[in-house]
């Protein structure tokens, strides 16, 4: 494929892409007309964040509110947040050069794509995926290389496939681990397998975390910027979003290299300059305190993962295989109906909301994302609803 | 204009330095991992990609244009452009209590609807009329306000027009993802830097199709009055220009006049500001757009893509602290005002013209006063970010911190 066709197909990609992000949010808006409505939907944990960390925003408004912060963050959070990623992670970071906080993940996206790519540089992008960065990529006028991962494999990410995909214009790759919305975990094999062809072609890593709490099974989480060689040339994303049921706090970070983060924050600085001091005091206790709410939260979703597994099985949908994260990815190609038609039946027949492939891009129309952040009893009402519709689909009901 | 690249140097050889310990450190890691010489070698390779990133970077001026050093970082910090306060025990209390009842997930992508619509009422009551919920949008603070609108509106109508002199973080947004520009507004230092309406017609007539303009100017203080207000519109609306209006500083200004008032600006303008300025908002960073609905609709969907929504816990505080704004407001103003007419009267024409009574801009005949100053430990917004030598800006407060620093200065 010469530039012109990569460049046609890209921009094909990302209008196809404008359409899913719209879809999605048409998806949430008509949601909210329903009071029985069973939320399979949005990436939103239903637990609560933790009560120290609502106590530290408190103290904060009492008696540090006048208080500003630098544009990386104020330098407790940043130091917590290299313990973490040192514990969690094996990655070593210098708190002082190394750490940049931002007001939360989507942000960090934003600025790992402008400080790792130029205008017509390209990042591999495994399909499919988050539809955040199709929307960053396209702001650094970046280049979309998609690398297919099927349902059959569990959606893994496989290293030839990455680097039959390279051409001269590739300088980065985007490994999200777990995956969104495909709930892949590249193992440790991958990993290496992935740092090496980023070190051989020279290019950049831009890893994404945000979900490294919840891992299921006996797989294993693995970062490129803990392994020899790998730091130099990564930008790792996290948040407390998810694994703190922090999603409305908005605060994220990046870490990586020293030079790479000089960079990164000087574009934080132009693209927002500081974040609000009481909520990065609610996520350095959140991140320091008690740990209880985070292991319980992945205990109660290994549960309802295995619920909604049940029931697919129950219905003989096929899926791959949730390795980790909050999500599963279901093949609904057998029920004869487009993902968005099922979604929209399911909506406003069964008043379940679910978010069909085709939102996280081509060629996804064949998948639905399947959410298990709600009680189990709403996920068994939900799946029971998932049923009754799917029935009248195939002609049993 | 003036870059002080002193520091910079500095940083840099600091840099050299850690770097090269950095290196030896991971070369003893790779080794420990078993592996040869020559893989440890190839690891070690610089990466082309890396520089390329790096030398990029160093070409974009307005990406680099200087920030200012963040607030606080002085013993004796003046540099503040809003005064604050602790917040109001009620804010907190009411912020505290909806946090435990739950309110920590994700919101509106616009802003939660509540705070939208005191932002709404309290900008009816200021004279900017027929402005609702549609046409507001919460931000994470002025430099986001100031990124979302350059940016959207720039990719949307066509060439920016910054003026000459104005806060680097407007520049900022404009090299982020540098759009098509025109050369710089003129500015009047007679008249506080206010861009003439002179330079404005004529960017106008050279193409110019966003118009970015601070009115009050953030480096001192100084406000359009109506006439030039009533101009810069009819100006706008003749040539299908949008226009920028960064009016953060209104409320500091007695009679002030914004361009909303203006036939066809309903259409054309986008306004921003601090949400609620001077009590104790100001480290939250909380910001408002507002604009047509049509705009605003494009500018959320560019503020979902960067940050899905503003934090749920820094809203809460501006909705509660809309319901004080107006009885603290006025009293900080009626505290601000007698010592602003002190500072201008004790600096004896040393001060530039403004009408903000929170900010006092000084010229200095002595290029080396302002590192001067800063030595002895006050902290202060240097005009030379803005892009003028020679005048630096002081925060108004009720105390004798700007006596102090005038005994330094003469």
């Amino acid at each position: 494929m010469n530039t012109n066709q990569t460049k046609q197909a890209a921009n094909a990609a990302f209008k196809k892409q404008e359409e899913g992000s719209a879809l999605m949010y048409r998806l949430f808006d008509e949601a909210g007309q329903y009071k029985d409505i069973v939320p399979l939907g949005r990436g939103d944990p239903d637990f609560d964040t933790p009560s120290h960390a609502i106590e530290a925003a408190r103290q904060t408004m009492l008696h540090h509110a006048d208080e500003y912060s630098p544009p990386e963050g104020i330098l407790a959070l940043r130091e917590a947040i290299a313990q973490r990623v040192k514990a969690h992670n094996g990655i070593d970071i210098d708190p002082a050069t190394e750490v940049c906080v931002t007001n939360g993940g989507v942000e960090a996206i934003r600025l790992m794509n402008l400080t790792a790519l130029n205008k017509g540089d390209g990042l591999l992008f495994p399909e499919p995926n988050y539809n955040s960065y199709r929307d960053s990529l396209r702001f650094a006028r970046g280049l979309l290389q998609p690398v297919l991962c099927e349902s059959e494999d569990d959606f893994r990410i496989r290293p030839e496939r990455m680097e039959t995909a390279i051409t001269e214009r590739t300088r980065a790759m985007l490994l999200i681990s777990p995956g969104n919305p495909n709930a892949n975990v590249v193992s440790p094999e991958d990993m290496e397998a992935m740092l090496d062809i980023a070190i051989r072609y020279d290019l950049l890593i831009l890893a994404d975390d945000i979900y490294d709490t919840f891992i299921f099974d006996d797989f294993v989480h693995a970062t490129a910027a803990a392994l020899p060689g790998g730091k130099e040339r990564t930008l790792t994303l996290n948040a407390v979003s998810k694994a703190y049921a922090m999603t409305g706090w908005r605060v994220g970070w990046v870490v990586g290299p020293a030079d790479l983060m000089a960079r990164f924050k000087q574009l934080k600085q132009a693209l927002s300059g500081g974040s609000s001091i009481v909520k990065q005091h609610a996520a350095l206790a959140a991140l320091t305190g008690p740990q209880d709410s985070s292991h319980m939260m992945t205990e109660v979703l290994t549960k309802r993962r295995q619920l909604v597994l049940d029931a697919l099985d129950e219905m003989g949908l096929p899926y791959g295989i949730p390795q980790g994260g909050q999500f599963l990815f279901a093949d609904v190609s057998g029920t004869g109906m487009k993902d968005v038609d099922l979604a929209f039946k399911l909506l406003h027949e069964g008043h379940v909301l679910t978010i069909p492939g085709s939102c996280f891009g081509a060629p996804n129309e064949n998948y639905i994302r399947i959410a298990f952040l709600t009680s189990q009893e709403n996920l068994q009402e939900g799946m029971r609803r998932f049923k009754v519709v799917l029935d009248e689909v195939r002609g049993n009901g | 204009m003036f870059v002080d690249n002193r520091q910079n140097k500095r940083t840099v050889i600091f840099g050299f330095i850690r770097a090269e310990k950095t290196i030896l450190r991971q070369i003893s890691k790779l080794q420990i991992h078993g592996l040869s010489k020559e893989e440890v070698i190839t690891r070690m390779a610089k990466s082309r990609t890396i520089d390329a990133i790096l030398q990029r970077h160093v070409i974009n001026d307005l990406l680099l244009a200087p920030a200012l050093m963040p607030i606080g970082s002085s013993p004796k910090d003046l540099s503040a452009d809003q005064p604050t306060m602790p917040l109001d025990p009620a804010i907190v209390d009411y912020v505290t209590e909806r946090l435990q009842a739950g309110e920590t997930h994700y919101v509106d992508v616009p802003g939660m609807p509540a705070l939208r619509q005191v932002l709404a009422e309290h900008m009816q009551s200021a004279g900017l009329s027929g402005i609702e919920i549609a046409n507001v949008l919460v931000t994470a603070g002025m430099q986001e306000t100031r990124f979302l609108s350059i940016q959207t509106l720039g990719t949307l109508l066509g060439p920016v027009a910054l003026p000459e002199v104005v806060h680097p973080g407007a520049r900022k947004a404009l090299g982020i993802r540098p759009l098509e520009a025109t050369s710089p507004l003129p500015t009047d230092r007679e008249a506080g830097f206010l861009p003439t309406i002179a330079g404005i017609r004529q960017a106008l007539e050279n193409g110019a199709k966003v118009l970015v303009l601070e009115s009050p100017v953030r480096l001192t203080g100084a406000a359009y009055g109506a006439e030039a207000v009533a101009e810069i519109a009819r100006l706008a609306v003749q040539h299908q220009a949008a226009v920028i209006w960064d009016q953060g500083m209104a409320p500091w200004v007695d009679g002030y006049r914004s361009i909303w008032h203006e036939p066809g600006m309903e259409e054309q303008a986008v306004v921003l500001g601090e949400a609620f300025p001077g009590i104790g908002l100001e480290p939250l960073y909380i910001g408002y757009v507002v604009s047509n609905p049509d705009w605003i609709k494009k500018i959320s969907r560019d503020k979902q893509a960067i940050s899905i929504c503003t934090s749920t816990t820094d809203q809460l505080c501006a909705t509660k602290a809309a319901e004080l704004f107006p009885t603290l407001h006025e009293q900080q103003y009626q505290t601000l005002a007698p010592f602003h007419q002190q500072a201008v009267a004790a600096l004896n024409g040393m001060t530039l013209a403004g009408d903000s009574v929170n900010v006092v801009a000084v010229g200095l005949s002595d290029i080396m006063a302002a590192p001067a100053l800063r030595r002895s430990g006050f902290g202060f917004a240097d005009g030379t970010d803005f892009g003028v030598r020679g005048v630096i800006r002081l925060s108004v407060t009720p105390d004798n911190a700007i006596a102090d620093t005038l005994e330094l200065l003469k």
